[in-house]
C-alpha cells in the first residue's frame, strides 16, 4: 500500500455538483478524510445526472457522481436547521478545511459564514468556490458552467478557426471545464493555505471563482491586446497554422504548422506535392496571405493517408502532430493502458467499472481513488464520533435533520 | 523562527525551474506568487518562445524583455541564463539543484534526456528532491511518451476535440491552450502535497504529469459513459442533459453573443417575462423542463430572433436582474474593461522599465490572510545572474566574467 500524503487532514465538503466535489475529491484521493455533507433525502444533485448504467436513473449509480466523490464519507445533514447547524459546528471544530460552493452570503445567512466559523476554529481554512467570486458586482449573478466558460476569452475562442462567425456560435468545451478549473485552482490555493497555517498557526478564507479560473487560461491572448495592441478576434486569431482537426483517410489528425520548418516537414510528410512547392508558401506571411489557396490543397492531400502513418511519420519529421481520437480510442490506447491511466473500482450498488485514475501521476504518494459513499453511509460513524448517542441520532433522523 | 501571519506560504522553498513556454512557467508562477524562490533557468541558445513570439511583443518592437506572453506567465520569478549544452553549464545546474527543494521541467523526452534533466539523474544529485516533469502524454509508457506536442494536442488525443463541435459537424478545437493551465493548477496541488510529504518523511518523489491524463480526469461524464455504457462521443454543441434553453445566442453587432442557461420552471418564467411574454412562450410544449428539452432547437430559434436585437452586455445584466443565468461572450477588449474583474482584483497594472504601463492578469484566487501575493516584475533575461551565481553558488565576479565570455552563463 502506497503512502497517503494528506492522511492527517480532515476536510468537510458542503458542496454539490462539480466544482466543490472535484476539489474535495483531490484531497480525498490523497488520503484526507473528506466528510461530504449531502442534503437529506435526495443527496448531491449530481446523483440525478447521467451517465447511468443502461441510462436508467438511480441515486447511487450516476457515473459523474461516482467519479467526483471517490474516497469520501457521506453525512446527510441540513445545516440550515438548528440541529443541523449544531452538528455542522461540531464537525468544523475538528476540521482543517471546509470546501463549499454555495452562492456567496448563503453560509452567512444561516449563521455559518467564515467569521462565525473562525470563532469556533481559528485555524480553519474555508475554501469558497463560486461562479464569479465573493466580491464584485456580479457576485450574486447566477452562473453555470456554460455561462462561466462563454464569458471567458477561451469561450469566445471555442471553436477556433471559425469559417462563418454568423453561423458558428461559441460553444463550451465538453464536460464542465470552467467548474473544473475553479476546482483545481481552489485545491492549489487550499494547499498553499495549509502551508501558511502550518507556519503561522492561522487559517483563512479563500475566494476561488470559476469564471476567473477559466478566464486566466487565455492569459497570452489577453497580453496580445495590452502589449501588441492586437485585439483578439475569432476571425483572424489563428490563421495558416493548422490549428484545427483535419480529415485524413480514416479519421482526423491535429497538427501545428506555424513555423517555416514545420511547413517544410509537412510537405515532406505529404511527399512534396507540386502544388505546395510554390515559394510563396515558404514564409509564414505568404502562407497567411494565401490561406484560401493553401488550406484546401493541404486538406485534399491529407485524405490520401491514414492517421497512424501521418502521426508516426510526421513525429519522425519533427512535426507536432497527433491523432484526433474518440473517447473509446483513447480509453483503449496501449500507451494510456501502459501508464495505468484508468483504475477499476467496485461499488456495491452501481457495480464494477473503470474510472480515470488521477490528474497527475506521482511515484511516492500517488492519488488512490476508492469508491464513492452511499447517501448517508457514514451518518452513524460520524455522529457517534461527535458524541451523539444512538437515541439522539434517531431523533435527528425523525426530525429530518439528517 | 516563526513566520508572521502575513508571510507568504512558500517562503524558504527554492525551485530550480528549467521549464518554458506555458505549462511549466504557469506552475512556477503559482509557486512564485505564493512566495517560493523560483530560479528560472534560460539560455540565449534557445530563448523561451514567450520572449520571442511576435504576437506578444510590446508595440511590436522586438526585444527579449518586451513580450507580454512572457510577462503574463513569469512574474514573481528570478531569471538566469545558463547554457545546458555545455558540461560546465550542466555542472552549475547541478549546483543549483543541490540547493533546491523542487525541480521543474517540461521538455519533450529526448531533449530532457540529452540535457540530463531526468528524475534518475536529478535524484542522484539531490536524493530528497521533488521533481515535476510536465509533458503531452507522460514520460513513461509507449511511443507517445516521446512525441513533441503542445497543449491542444493532448485534448485531441483524449477525445475532447472529437466530443466538441456542432451536432452532425466535424470535430473542432477548444480555444487557447487550455490544458497547459489545467495541468498547472492540478500539478500545483499535488506538488505541495509531495513537498509536505517530504517535510514530514524526508522522502522525495517524481511527479510525471501528462496533459492528456489531466484532461481525461476533467471530463468524467464522457469517460464514465464509455466505461459504464460503452457510449462513445457524439458532438452536441452547447446542449445540456438537464437544461434548455442552454446555448449562446447572437446579439446586435458583429460576432456578439450571449450565453443563456435555464434550469428551472421559475427561471423559464423569468425569461418569458423578460422577453415581454410573447405568444410562443405560452405554447404548452415549453411548459415543463422535459418539453423544453425535447423542443430545444425550436426554443433556440425563437430566442435567437429575440436576442438579435439586443446589446449582449446590457442584455446579460437585464436577464440576471430578472433571475436568469446569462452572461455576455466577451472579446479581449471587453474582458479588459469588465468592471467585475477589476473590482475583484483579476487584473493588475504594472509599470515595466522597458515597456511602460501594461495590464496583466493576477492569479485567479484571493486569500484573506495573504492579501498581497508576490507579483514582482517579470525578470529580464539573465537579470539575476549575479545574485544566483555570485550569491547562491558563491562564484567570484572574475569567475562569472570568464563563464560569460565562454558562453556558459549565456
Amino acid at each position: 500500500m502506497a503512502i497517503r500524503a494528506l492522511d492527517d487532514l480532515v476536510v468537510v465538503e458542503f458542496a454539490q455538483m462539480v466544482s466543490g466535489p472535484m476539489c474535495g475529491k483531490m484531497f480525498a484521493d490523497m488520503g484526507a478524510e473528506v466528510v461530504k455533507i449531502e442534503p437529506p433525502c435526495a443527496g448531491d444533485e449530481m446523483r440525478a445526472h447521467p451517465p447511468f448504467p443502461g441510462d436508467v436513473p438511480h441515486p447511487e449509480k450516476s457515473g459523474s457522481f461516482l467519479y467526483l466523490n471517490t474516497s469520501k464519507k457521506s453525512l446527510t445533514l441540513d445545516p440550515s436547521t438548528p440541529t443541523g447547524a449544531e452538528v455542522f459546528r461540531k464537525l468544523i471544530a475538528g476540521a482543517d478545511v471546509l470546501i463549499e460552493n454555495h452562492q456567496p452570503e448563503y453560509l452567512d445567512s444561516i449563521g455559518l459564514g467564515y467569521e462565525a466559523l473562525k470563532t469556533i476554529n481559528p485555524k480553519l481554512i474555508v475554501t469558497s468556490i463560486s461562479p464569479f467570486g465573493q466580491t464584485g458586482p456580479y457576485r450574486n449573478w447566477k452562473g453555470t458552467d456554460l455561462i462561466e466558460f462563454a464569458m471567458s476569452l477561451t469561450g469566445y475562442n471555442t471553436p477556433t478557426m471559425v469559417d462563418d462567425p454568423e453561423r458558428e456560435n461559441p460553444i463550451r468545451a465538453p464536460g464542465h471545464q470552467a467548474e473544473m478549473m475553479g476546482a483545481t485552482a481552489a485545491a492549489a490555493a487550499t494547499m498553499f493555505a495549509i502551508f501558511h497555517r502550518e507556519a503561522t498557526g492561522v487559517g483563512q478564507w479563500i475566494d476561488a471563482p470559476c469564471w476567473q479560473a477559466i478566464a486566466s487560461t487565455s492569459k497570452i491572448e489577453m497580453a496580445a491586446l495590452t502589449y501588441a495592441r492586437l485585439p483578439f478576434s475569432r476571425m483572424r486569431g489563428n490563421v495558416a497554422t493548422g490549428l484545427e482537426p483535419l480529415r485524413c483517410k480514416d479519421g482526423y489528425i491535429y497538427t501545428l504548422w506555424a513555423a517555416d520548418t514545420h511547413y517544410k516537414a509537412l510537405k515532406a510528410l505529404l511527399h512534396n506535392p507540386v502544388e505546395m512547392e510554390s515559394e510563396v508558401f515558404d514564409l509564414l506571411v505568404g502562407r497567411q496571405a494565401n490561406d484560401d489557396v493553401l488550406r484546401p490543397m493541404i486538406r485534399a492531400e491529407l485524405l490520401k493517408y491514414d492517421t497512424e502513418h501521418l502521426v508516426s511519420e510526421g513525429q519522425r519529421l519533427g512535426l507536432t502532430i497527433g491523432p484526433v481520437f474518440t473517447v473509446a480510442q483513447a480509453a483503449n490506447h496501449p500507451h494510456l493502458r501502459a501508464r495505468n491511466a484508468f483504475i477499476e473500482i467496485d461499488h456495491p450498488i452501481a457495480g464494477r467499472f473503470q474510472y480515470p485514475r488521477s490528474l497527475v501521476q506521482m511515484t511516492a504518494t500517488p492519488p488512490m481513488p476508492t469508491r464513492a459513499p452511499l447517501l448517508g453511509e457514514h451518518n452513524a460513524e460520524i455522529l457517534s464520533r461527535l458524541g451523539y448517542s444512538l437515541d439522539e441520532q434517531q431523533r435527528m433522523r425523525a426530525a429530518g435533520a439528517i | 523562527m516563526a513566520k508572521t501571519a502575513t508571510a507568504l506560504p512558500l517562503e524558504g522553498i527554492r525551485v530550480a525551474d528549467f521549464s518554458w513556454i506555458i505549462n511549466g512557467p504557469q506552475i512556477a508562477q503559482w509557486l512564485a506568487t505564493m512566495g517560493a524562490e523560483v530560479i528560472k533557468i534560460e539560455s540565449q541558445v534557445y530563448l523561451d518562445i514567450g520572449r520571442i513570439n511576435p504576437a506578444g511583443m510590446a508595440d511590436r518592437v522586438a526585444g527579449p524583455n518586451r513580450n507580454g506572453y512572457y510577462h503574463a506567465l513569469n512574474y514573481g520569478k528570478k531569471a538566469i541564463t545558463l547554457n545546458l549544452a555545455t558540461d560546465k553549464g550542466r555542472e552549475l545546474a547541478d549546483e543549483i539543484i543541490r540547493k533546491s527543494d523542487l525541480v521543474l521541467e517540461c521538455f519533450p523526452t529526448p531533449a530532457a534526456n540529452k540535457l540530463g534533466i531526468t528524475y534518475d539523474r536529478v535524484r542522484a544529485v539531490k536524493p530528497d528532491i521533488v521533481m515535476i516533469s510536465v509533458s503531452l502524454l507522460g514520460k513513461t509508457g509507449l511511443e507517445p511518451a516521446s512525441w513533441v506536442g503542445w497543449g491542444p494536442m493532448a485534448c485531441s488525443f483524449v477525445g475532447m476535440f472529437d466530443a466538441q463541435g456542432y451536432p452532425g459537424g466535424p470535430p473542432r478545437q477548444t480555444g487557447g491552450t487550455w490544458p497547459d493551465y489545467a495541468i498547472a493548477s492540478a500539478v500545483t496541488f499535488h506538488v505541495l502535497a509531495a513537498l509536505r510529504h517530504r517535510n514530514r518523511t524526508g522522502e522525495g518523489q517524481w511527479i510525471d504529469a501528462s496533459m492528456g491524463e489531466t484532461v481525461i480526469g476533467q471530463m468524467p461524464e464522457l469517460y464514465m459513459d464509455y466505461f459504464i455504457n460503452g457510449h462513445d462521443g457524439g458532438r452536441r454543441g452547447n446542449r445540456d442533459d438537464a437544461m434548455a434553453p442552454h446555448n449562446t445566442y447572437p446579439c446586435a453587432g458583429d460576432d456578439k453573443w450571449i450565453a443563456i442557461a435555464v434550469g428551472t420552471d421559475s427561471e423559464w418564467d423569468a425569461l418569458c417575462r423578460a422577453m415581454g411574454n410573447p405568444a410562443w412562450c405560452r405554447d404548452p410544449k415549453f411548459a415543463d423542463r422535459y418539453g423544453r428539452l425535447s423542443h430545444r432547437d425550436e426554443l433556440d430559434a425563437h430566442l435567437a430572433r429575440w436576442t438579435r436585437g439586443h446589446e449582449h452586455i446590457a442584455l446579460a445584466h437585464e436577464l440576471q436582474q430578472a433571475g436568469v443565468a446569462a452572461g455576455p461572450v466577451l472579446d479581449s477588449v471587453e474582458i479588459h474593461e469588465d468592471p467585475h474583474l477589476w473590482e475583484w482584483g483579476f487584473f493588475r497594472k504594472i509599470d515595466h522599465h522597458e515597456v511602460g504601463e501594461r495590464i496583466l492578469p493576477n492569479m485567479p484566487v484571493r486569500m484573506s490572510n495573504v492579501p498581497e501575493l508576490n507579483y514582482s516584475m517579470p525578470p529580464d533575461l539573465g537579470q539575476h545572474n549575479r545574485e544566483i551565481f555570485g550569491g547562491l553558488l558563491g562564484l567570484s565576479d572574475a569567475e562569472i566574467k570568464i563563464l560569460m565570455e565562454q558562453k556558459i552563463i549565456y
